[in-house]
């Protein structure tokens, strides 16, 4: 992939998570629909004010569930009817009620995995490298205690100029400029 | 939202809402006319009243869950803490005060089932040798009510009962009068107070487990004096949170229609609500199938005719319905995180569950009898249990709803009162 170049987007800095969240309501409401929130500690709010309701999470984790339940049961069925059939106290080779709790153990395995797994994925992770690092006040406030919101230039609407006082006009700490 | 940061304020009026009257009369009908439909059904029937009484154990079985599962869960949220358990306190506290009417449900059991031998066996055929002889009972059952007569007997029977219902109106009577004085305390000191009700509940919470195992053996149990299973009473237990949440839920439901518990009740103790539900839902089943698993792997001819009795005869037509309701839609819809933020949605869940309490109930008590084991057949007397339980729970929730009236609906002296006035997701 060819290195991309020129801006990234304009980062607003922001003392306290309602001047944030109150920036980040009116840009999504201005129309702006690129954009990020970056804050120490989870911000529901600010989650919401960027129109971000629904994650894949819980459906991938449904589905490595049901996965594993497939898996082991199908696994036990294919170990006790077919390949290996025991005669264990005259029971039929297909008991059922005695597959059920490695089943139910694989389903807890695969849910567990594919929710940390498919948590990192959808987040992008891991990644080495991201713009927003190039700005200093980022790299030392963003995870201690300030509040970010970041308008991407890939945004339709994003015009340098033009964002950078609608940015100001939420009385940010500062509007950085961040390239790629 | 990112406005309204400020905490509202308590509203004026935290008593239970005019409407609360209107269920309650409701209930009363209801109650009324399946009483009515359960009685014409009794002359009907023709079976001596056989089925009335046992549709009446089923229903009495309902109440007592509903009553002192709402004790054991007031007394859970003491121990445990948390903003899900003040809002729920009220409720909890007035379905343990149906004492009077649990009690008075329970006498028919004891009268006629016990004293006068109609519902269990082993008080039926007291005489089990002349039995044996008649052919009446087999000589498993001679032997198991020979063996079992120091417990299996009426007179136990009325004295277990008796205490057991004596230790429970004393922790009700306790629980319900220390929680009037905690509000009315003008200086509220609130580690005494806290600590004075773990003390009461956590050693509560264990004397109740006992006393459920007690009488969940007397009265169920005992049914088929030829078996016995070491987790019945947990299952029970287990089974009483099940129910009652959903109850609280509903009720909260209901009355946050109206000021004090639309304030109060919020989205984030809702769903804290569902997934205890959840949570339960998930325990119930383990516990069952737990039991089941055990007791198919053993395959030993003292525990297996059990479950014969309930599977053989289209009775597995049943169980498998039991599993259904109890546990596949329950767990399947409160799986959704959205469901359970959205009210109507989570009450539909919450009606299933009590629904099906009641099944399972039935597929409980029923294949016990004789004429009812592994042939499940109908009778216009089976149809009992689709009318007298609904009768005695609506009995019962008419009264369950005067408790309700009597108190404030939300505890006031209680430091997690200022943290569900504040609006949700700060402490995210």
């Amino acid at each position: 992939m060819a290195a991309r170049e020129g801006t990234y987007g304009l980062l607003a800095e922001f003392e306290t998570p309602t001047q944030l969240v109150h920036a980040a309501e009116n840009a999504y409401a201005a129309g702006y629909r690129r954009m990020d929130c970056y804050t120490p500690y989870p911000l529901e709010e600010a989650a919401e004010a960027i129109g971000f309701h629904q994650n894949e999470v819980p459906l991938l984790t449904l589905i490595g569930g049901l996965l594993g339940l497939g898996a082991m049961f199908l696994l036990e069925t294919w170990i006790s009817v077919w390949s290996y059939p025991l005669n264990i106290a005259g029971r039929p080779y297909f008991s059922w009620p005695a597959f059920i709790v490695p089943a139910y153990e694989w389903t807890i395995l695969w849910s567990g995995l594919s929710a940390a797994f498919c948590m990192l994925a959808v987040c992008g992770l891991p990644q080495v490298y991201h713009p927003l690092f190039n700005a200093p006040n980022f790299r030392s406030g963003a995870t201690s205690d300030k509040f970010f919101l970041c308008l991407e230039s890939s945004d339709p609407k994003f015009e340098v100029g033009e964002t950078r006082s609608f940015l100001e006009g939420f009385a940010p700490v500062s509007v950085v400029e961040v390239e790629y | 939202m990112a406005h309204g940061y400020q905490p509202k304020t308590l509203p004026r009026e935290v008593q239970a809402p005019a409407f609360v009257e209107v269920w309650r009369t409701r209930a009363l009908m209801v109650g009324g006319v399946f009483l009515a439909l359960a009685v014409i059904l009794g002359f009907v029937s023709g079976d001596h009243w056989e089925h009335f009484l046992r549709a009446w154990l089923h229903g009495f079985m309902m109440c007592f869950n509903l009553c002192f599962g709402g004790m054991l869960l007031l007394m859970l949220q003491y121990v445990t803490g948390g903003k899900w358990g003040l809002i729920v306190r009220r409720p909890l506290e007035a379905m343990s005060r149906t004492i009077p009417l649990v009690f008075l449900l329970f006498l028919p059991v004891g009268i006629f089932g016990a004293s006068m031998g109609r519902l269990y066996i082993w008080a039926k055929y007291a005489d089990w040798a002349t039995a044996l002889k008649n052919g009446q009972i087999s000589e498993e059952v001679a032997h198991a009510i020979h063996y079992k007569h120091a417990i299996l007997n009426p007179v136990s029977f009325w004295v277990v009962s008796l205490i057991v219902f004596a230790i429970l109106a004393l922790y009700v009577t306790l629980l319900n009068t220390w929680s009037m004085k905690r509000d009315a305390d003008p200086e509220p000191d609130i580690s005494y107070w806290r600590i004075k009700f773990e003390n009461l509940s956590g050693f509560g919470i264990l004397l109740y487990s006992i006393l459920l195992f007690v009488v969940a053996i007397y009265w169920v149990m005992s049914l088929d004096p030829t078996w016995y299973s070491t987790v019945y009473g947990f299952q029970y237990l287990v089974a009483e949170a099940y129910g009652v949440l959903a109850l609280s839920i509903l009720t909260l439901i209901g009355l946050s229609k109206a000021e004090p518990i639309r304030s109060l009740f919020r989205l984030t103790e809702q769903h804290d609500l569902g997934k205890l539900c959840f949570a339960f839902t998930m325990l119930n089943m383990y516990l069952a199938f737990a039991a089941f698993l055990i007791i198919w792997s053993g395959n030993s001819p003292e525990e297996i005719p059990w479950y014969l009795d309930r599977i053989r005869g289209n009775w597995g037509v049943v169980a498998t319905l039991d599993v259904i309701f109890h546990w596949l839609i329950p767990f399947s819809l409160l799986l959704s995180a959205s469901l359970k933020r959205i009210k109507s949605r989570l009450a539909v869940v919450c009606c299933i569950m009590i629904f099906a309490r009641a099944w399972d109930l039935w597929w409980l008590i029923e294949p016990n009898f004789p004429d009812a084991r592994r042939n499940l057949h109908f009778s216009v007397g089976m149809l009992e249990y689709a009318t007298l339980p609904v009768a005695l729970v609506s009995f019962w929730l008419a009264y369950y709803f005067t408790q309700l009236k009597k108190r404030p609906v939300i505890a006031t002296n209680d430091p997690h009162l200022d943290e569900i006035l504040e609006s949700q997701h700060v402490h995210a």
